[in-house]
């Protein structure tokens, strides 16, 4: 007997599996967002620079830990002289920047303007969580860039020390608030700012330049009016480089108030002046975000 | 076959600012294919913002699905589907991409998300599209897209927002073949257009909205065949009017074809009657040809 072979029209089948719903829809738009700042289902061109800017924040660490093994090696008794957690910050804090100005404005704009915000707007999907979802997303690479590298660090001192791995992890656990710490308020710092630019602008090249202008020209310009001496509360001008304040809020995390030529610091403002600023301007510039989401999804 | 409504509306209104868009909008439409028709403002995309939870309204209420708008918002998005009349495409990945990533949205685990994606696709005929870039997709593909992203996750209830805008007449055709097999699926659709041979083509039943009011609504069947009978008369027309007039139907005559109603009884029976009263003949004889559009304009009109 010849074998038969069955055409089946499937046509449409009904989903009779699990329905996550809003928890669902909040975990796809955060991992979304992960992949799309760090270019991952995107075009090649896409992911160059975020992977690049993973390589500038810790290649360094890598190397110092290198450096750290050879010295140990051959120089037992020489003291390292590459950078402490602290020091570091300065390194990944340029990276974080740079990443910021390029992630946010992708993480925000393409759907504005390709208005793929009504897909989320027929999804059990409040607008809070829309931001709040891409907002930890940004975060979280954020966390990365700056926490990765650290670990390195912490783990491959640790490794080389003559103390021994446990004893020296045990030793330095103090620098693991630190360094959580100062993590967190440069990532306060620099993604609600990102973030209410990449609102507001209309295409990503215009958000990335003015989070530069914001954040680079700003602290400049802060810097000039500082030195504009015949200017009635001059040095007030300071607390508008918003790029100093964490750096100098990180710096008083790990007790180094003074190591760093800011103008915040010349001009004479506590750290806790430069905390309260990075608080207030990420306060404002998320709700701001917020309130502009609910109004148009 | 269950009536229960799966769209209610009462005393629904909404204004933007000074700018009244809907006003008193009262419906209960029950399943099947709903055809939402009306002019550019009338109030369509109004009434679909409302009903998917977007917009607030001034005042009234709305149900879809049972579920109240402004309070069981995300239980309703979980059953829904939006095909929206403006873009809503990322460019920059594939069909493939967008319409996983549109299942996982409404709430589907990721392997069912992919499943689920593969087979809609290759139901709107872009099986062979799939990993092309959305951002290089024809009109056409890109409309059968946004079907694609509406039903993906085999919502109970679809919303079509001019789902055959910007589309030549073989995309429409195949745009509108699609629509009419959503019914088959299981999937209530609401089709939203001002193009109303779309809507009788489609729907089962409709709701007419006009300056933000509801013009009519009801099964297309009753709307368009209107009780009217059109009999082409061979002979003395004007004894068939006055045998017709005395037996309390309506007419309105141009030439030998009169148009016949009657609110009593039946007008096919009425003619026939007058036919054989008089003794006169017939060339033609049948319900009255009524296109939605026509009940539009006469609707709109008084």
């Amino acid at each position: 007997m010849t074998e038969r072979g069955v055409v089946f029209d499937l046509g449409y089948a009904p989903h009779e599996g699990e329905r996550r719903g809003r928890r669902g829809a909040i975990a796809t738009t955060y991992r979304d967002g992960l992949f799309r700042v760090l270019g991952i289902h995107r075009r090649a061109r896409k992911k160059i620079l975020p992977w690049l800017l993973v390589i500038f924040a810790i290649l360094p660490a890598l190397v110092f830990v290198g450096f750290a093994f050879l010295l140990s090696t051959f120089a037992p008794e020489a003291e390292s002289p590459f950078g402490s957690h602290a020091e570091y910050f300065g390194i990944t804090a340029s990276v974080v920047l740079l990443f910021v100005a390029l992630g946010a404005p992708e993480l925000l704009i393409p759907d504005r303007r390709e208005g793929v915000l009504a897909v989320y707007s027929s999804r059990p999907l409040r607008p809070d969580d829309y931001v709040g979802t891409r907002t930890a997303s940004l975060l979280t690479v954020i966390a990365g860039f700056m926490l990765i590298p650290q670990v390195l660090m912490y783990v491959g001192f640790a490794a080389l020390s003559s103390d021994g791995f446990f004893r020296a992890l045990g030793t330095n656990a103090d620098e693991i608030p630190r360094i959580l710490a100062a993590a967190a308020v440069y990532a306060l710092a620099y993604a609600p700012v990102g973030l209410l630019i990449s609102t507001i602008a209309s295409r990503k090249a215009a958000a990335t330049g003015i989070f530069f202008g914001v954040m680079l020209v700003g602290t400049a310009l802060a810097a000039a009016l500082v030195e504009a001496t015949g200017v009635p509360g001059h040095r007030f001008a300071a607390l508008l480089g918003l790029a100093e304040h964490p750096t100098q809020v990180s710096d008083w995390i790990f007790g180094r108030v003074g190591s760093s030529d800011l103008v915040v610091a010349r001009t004479g403002f506590d750290p806790w002046v430069s905390l309260v600023v990075v608080l207030v301007v990420a306060g404002v510039s998320s709700t701001i975000v917020v309130w502009r989401y609910r109004r148009i999804m | 076959m269950n009536d229960t409504p799966i769209l209610s509306a009462r005393d629904l209104g909404h204004a933007y600012g000074s700018i009244v868009a809907l006003h008193g909008v009262e419906f209960d439409l029950p399943p099947g294919r709903i055809g939402l028709v009306g002019a550019n403002g009338a109030g369509k995309t109004t009434l679909i913002k409302i009903l998917l939870g977007i917009l607030r309204p001034t005042t009234g209420s709305a149900t879809v699905l049972g579920f109240d708008t402004t309070k069981d918002m995300l239980d309703i998005r979980s059953r829904i589907g939006y095909m929206p009349e403006d873009d809503c495409l990322p460019l920059d990945v594939s069909a493939s991409e967008f319409i996983i990533y549109a299942a996982g949205l409404a709430g589907l685990p990721q392997n069912a998300a992919r499943q689920r994606s593969s087979d809609v696709l290759t139901l709107v005929g872009l099986e062979e599209e799939r990993f092309r870039p959305l951002g290089g997709f024809s009109t056409g593909m890109k409309q059968r897209t946004k079907l694609a992203q509406a039903i993906v996750h085999d919502p109970e209830l679809v919303f079509l927002d001019e789902p055959t805008a910007g589309l030549d007449p073989e995309g429409r055709e195949e745009m509108l073949e699609l629509i009419s097999r959503l019914g088959g699926f299981g999937i209530n659709v609401l089709v939203s257009s001002h193009v109303l041979g779309d809507i009788e083509r489609t729907c089962d039943r409709v709701l007419m909205l006009d300056g933000g009011r509801v013009l009519r609504s009801g099964p297309l069947s009753h709307l368009v065949d209107a009780d009217v009978v059109s009999v082409d008369v061979l002979g003395d027309v004007s004894a068939v009017v006055e045998h017709l007039t005395a037996a309390g139907a309506t007419i309105d005559a141009g030439g030998s074809r009169l148009l016949v109603s009657s609110s009593d009884d039946d007008p096919f029976r009425l003619v026939r009657d007058a036919l054989a009263a008089t003794g006169n003949g017939m060339r033609s004889l049948g319900p009255k040809a009524t296109s939605l559009e026509d009940v539009f304009l006469e609707g709109s009109e008084t």
